[in-house]
């Protein structure tokens, strides 16, 4: 018999609520698995409930063996809870792996953990890990050691420690660290978590890149030294900005082997070749790599145009052209401090043709919120303030500020230029003046969350009250907009309590609704992310998150 | 002559400090250390957070501290955090607190940890370095010959037919920048796109897809013509240019000396004049601005290193520039000036040998 839980134990009632929202169309494919799952429940059995066909997977046509060259940048490795760039975790991710994975379709899958279980208000997390697990160093997986990662994800005062954030629901907000008695050990493979309050991203927090399983003996500092991990690989050189190579951890039984994940490949390379696309086809050209990174821009028709395979793939990933609340300008004005500046900017702005100019019509169109179609809880019948330059530029004359020169950054590359680019010449077509800054990505960084008036990319996050946590919240470290608003936080701290969908796509529509008359964003478009591998190898599509999933990898038998 | 070498070093070791110094004080203005920390610590850290990062490794320090830390004169204050961790430049795994010693600037030959590549700056300088000279020496192996016979040709009939083409292309080749001539080559011969390629492919005269490989990222650990030809061609054609004018102009102004046309009015053949009599004395002046190119090949190389991944010492200090990795830029810098001194000194002392009027002291 098969279960229709990953734990065995009887399908959580909201999963079963959402099997039906599904069927009567409700929810969307994506949100469905991704709901269902993070309750627990089996991926084929939420395929069943949903009426759905699971696809078929591509392991059966993967060679053992073999080594692949990716083109990306090498960087140096950190402390994983302060990753900050996906490419750290692909070489990271040799060896190290994570409690729980998610999927491109949007499901979540136990991977150290086993399975979990959630209770019905989202405040008491109980994690089966995996038994017979073992390190590299021939210690046996327990819930002790993931115990001890949660502590130090909790460490809200260290460094750069950005997994804080996404377990916010155990640190306590005075000392900073982990609440007593919130990690609880209950036996040798079951670590119990009870929240301060209910928390729905919990699961898709600890999937998340930097939520990388380290063992308690290992130096976080320097990870290359020890490398003790649970993973099928170990590195073999690593050299920042050039190149870093993975190979097999022959010494080591890895617990997927017996599971028949994979980890085909013998060798990967990750070779360096900066970040202009076009050092990218001249390596492709000249056999130096098989697949690389992510494709960008116009150079997704160029590699097509040699012959390589295309992965594309919808994300929630998106660009926000965006005021700064607070910024002054130099005789100490506030400048986007009146609602219908920020309105008017972004009603003289279309979407449709920022997605055209600036990412080669490579996604779909947003509606100014920054939670879509991807999202399980968006609400589609809010839409944007209607494009319209003509009200924009007699909404900016009436706050006073219709000769008033914006000055727009941005990073210098290629999509995210061409977008901002794309802002300030439907501006200046409204009547508007604005003057384009372009900072190179060496300096850009520096004051991201300052500029007065700039774009930034977002990458894809599995809940649509996400990124609204990281960067809309009053006060949020990451709260580029400079944005506070009573009302805004209140909503969302109710969205985050409801585990049901429909329920919290009320709260969402709200929430969404604010966030569109505020005018607190122009978030243009959902991009679509590609790669391209040369023919001869599969399973290396690319992922929603840009998790690594170096174990799908293979040549092609 | 000694004691003209030894006046040499020192300038060069002032100008060390002097340039170090400069270096080392714009890297550690305020918004640079900033920039250090949000790269090396996250990069959206708030700004407690920052200045945390920079306390923790001694950066607040006063500059000259700092200085003469990095120098080896004043003693390194090591910081000792709460959480156990400690920080300071002469700590090394594996010895105790209590066992490192108190200097180790450059004097102590320390030169110090790059915090972008976390690599001793000695041995990111070396291998980059090497990886430089290598593509420098074909360079100088493809552009000194060509360079000079175009100039001998074309200096050795002034007016006539063959020089006013040569003098066309070299003036052309030196008119256009390394970022111009490397895209065109690449774009010509090395993408499966170019007409020329797809001709060579179609004759089945070329083994993959192209002539040529627009990255020299391979010819790192493995050079071949395949993947070396094409930036060592556009460095050199750039240089060659230059080089082939100067050797033009000299040999011109020696085919009318006195001596040669005494040797021509004996009834010498020509290629024997050119040969035995002209070519000593025309090379004098190619000498100097042949040995000036190689501090100028340093920083050329930047932009075809770039241009065509090759990893060597242009591109490290791009990578050093861009993330203000503070000890590895000095080291970059260290390393320039004493390239460009002693080439020069080189130049100098060549000179003498060349000319026996000039006298160093």
């Amino acid at each position: 018999m098969t279960h229709e839980t990953i734990n065995g134990k009887p399908v959580h009632s909201a999963a079963k609520m959402y099997a039906d929202e599904f069927k009567a169309g409700l929810l969307d494919r994506r949100e469905f698995l991704t709901r269902a799952s993070a309750l627990g429940v089996a991926t084929s059995a939420i395929y069943a409930m949903g009426g759905l066909t699971q696809p078929v997977h591509a392991a059966a046509h993967a060679k053992q063996g073999g080594t692949i060259r990716m083109q990306m940048e090498v960087r140096a490795l950190k402390d994983p809870r302060t990753w900050d760039w996906t490419q750290i975790a692909f070489v990271g991710n040799g060896w190290l792996e994570y409690l729980v994975e998610y999927d491109s379709d949007g499901s979540f899958n136990g991977w150290l953990a086993e399975s979990w279980e959630v209770n019905a208000d989202a405040t008491q997390y109980t994690f089966n890990i995996r038994k017979g697990v073992k390190w590299n160093n021939g210690d046996e997986l327990t819930a002790e050691h993931i115990a001890y990662n949660f502590d130090r994800w909790a460490e809200g005062e260290a460094e750069g420690n950005s997994m804080a954030a996404r377990v916010d629901s155990i640190v306590d907000p005075e000392t900073k660290k982990a609440i007593d008695g919130a990690i609880e050990v209950v036996d040798s493979h079951t670590l119990r978590l009870n929240l301060r309050q209910p928390d729905i991203t919990l699961i898709p927090g600890i999937a998340d890149y930097p939520a990388a399983i380290m063992h308690p003996d290992d130096n976080p500092e320097d990870l290359l030294a020890n490398q003790i991990g649970t993973g099928a690989y170990k590195n073999d050189s690593h050299e920042v900005g050039v190149k870093s190579v993975l190979v097999r951890n022959e010494g080591h039984d890895w617990w997927g082997y017996a599971e028949g994940k994979g980890a085909f490949l013998d060798r990967i390379e990750f070779i360096d070749y900066g970040t202009d696309p076009s050092a990218w086809v001249a390596a492709a050209e000249s056999d130096e790599i098989d697949t690389i990174y992510e494709n960008v821009g116009d150079f997704v028709s160029v590699f097509d145009s040699i012959g390589w395979n295309k992965a594309e793939l919808a994300t929630g990933s998106t660009i926000v052209v965006r005021p700064n609340q607070a910024a002054t300008d130099a005789d100490g004005k506030v400048i986007f401090e009146d609602k219908r500046v920020r309105q008017a900017i972004a009603m003289c702005v279309d979407n449709a043709v920022l997605l055209e100019l600036g990412n080669a019509g490579q996604g779909v169109p947003a509606e100014n919120c920054h939670v879509g179609p991807v999202h399980p809880e968006h609400d589609a019948s809010v839409t944007r303030i209607p494009h319209d330059p003509a009200k924009a530029y007699a909404l900016m004359e009436e706050a006073g500020m219709a000769d008033y020169e914006f000055e727009l950054h941005s990073i210098d590359d290629d999509w995210r230029k061409n977008t901002t680019d794309a802002v300030a010449a439907q501006m200046r077509d409204a009547g508007m003046k604005v003057k384009r800054t372009i900072l190179p990505g060496s300096t850009f960084w520096n004051d991201w969350t300052k500029y007065a008036f700039s774009s930034t990319n977002w990458n894809h996050r599995p809940l649509g009250t996400q990124v609204l946590g990281l960067a809309y919240k009053s006060g949020v470290a990451w709260n580029e907009f400079a944005w506070s608003n009573a009302e805004f936080d209140a909503l969302l701290d109710e969205a985050n309590s409801i585990a049901d969908a429909a329920k919290r796509r009320e709260v969402m529509g709200k929430i969404q609704a604010i966030v569109i008359e505020e005018g607190v964003t122009i978030q243009p478009y959902w991009r679509s992310i590609y790669r391209h591998t040369r023919p001869g190898f599969v399973g290396t599509d690319i992922h929603i998150a840009y998790a690594s999933q170096l174990y799908k990898w293979a040549v092609e038998a | 002559m000694g004691l003209f070498i030894l006046r040499r070093l020192g300038v060069m070791i002032l100008t060390a400090i002097c340039l170090t110094f400069i270096v080392f004080f714009l890297t550690n203005l305020h918004p640079n250390l900033e920039k250090l920390a949000k790269t090396q610590g996250e990069m959206r850290m708030s700004d407690e957070q920052v200045d945390r990062w920079l306390a923790n490794r001694g950066y607040d320090q006063p500059l000259p501290i700092k200085y003469g830390e990095w120098l080896g004169v004043w003693p390194s204050k090591i910081i000792e955090v709460d959480d156990g961790r400690a920080y300071g430049r002469c700590l090394q795994t594996g010895v105790s607190i209590a066992d490192t010693p108190r200097f180790c600037g450059v004097i102590q030959g320390d030169w110090g940890f790059s915090t972008v590549f976390k690599d001793e700056v000695s041995s990111i300088v070396a291998t980059r370095l090497s990886l430089t000279g290598k593509l420098m020496f074909w360079v100088m192996m493809l552009m000194i010959p060509s360079a000079l016979l175009i100039g001998v040709l074309a200096g050795m009939r002034e007016g006539s037919r063959t020089d006013r083409s040569l003098s066309t292309v070299s003036i052309i080749t030196t008119a256009t920048p390394e970022y111009v001539s490397g895209v065109i080559f690449i774009a010509l011969f090395a993408a499966s796109a170019s007409p020329l390629n797809q001709w060579l492919a179609s004759m089945d005269w070329i083994e993959g897809r192209t002539l040529f490989k627009g990255t020299a990222t391979s010819a790192m650990e493995n050079a071949n013509f395949n993947n070396f030809f094409l930036p060592v061609l556009t460095i050199s054609l750039y240089g060659m240019g230059y080089i082939a004018r100067m050797t033009r102009a000299s040999m011109a102004e020696v085919m009318t000396a006195q001596y040669i046309r005494t040797a021509r009015l004996k009834g010498v053949s020509f290629p024997k004049i050119v040969v035995k009599h002209a070519l000593r004395n025309a090379l004098i002046a190619p000498f100097t601005v042949i040995m000036l190119q190689i501090p100028w090949l340093l920083n050329g190389v930047v932009i075809v290193e770039t241009l065509f991944n090759y990893k060597g010492f242009g591109w490290v200090l791009v990578q050093a520039a861009g993330n203000n990795d503070i000890e590895l830029l000095l080291g970059v810098s260290v390393v320039s000036v004493i390239v460009v001194l002693i080439t020069q000194l080189i130049s100098d002392i060549g000179y003498v040998y060349l000319n026996p009027r000039i006298s160093v002291s």
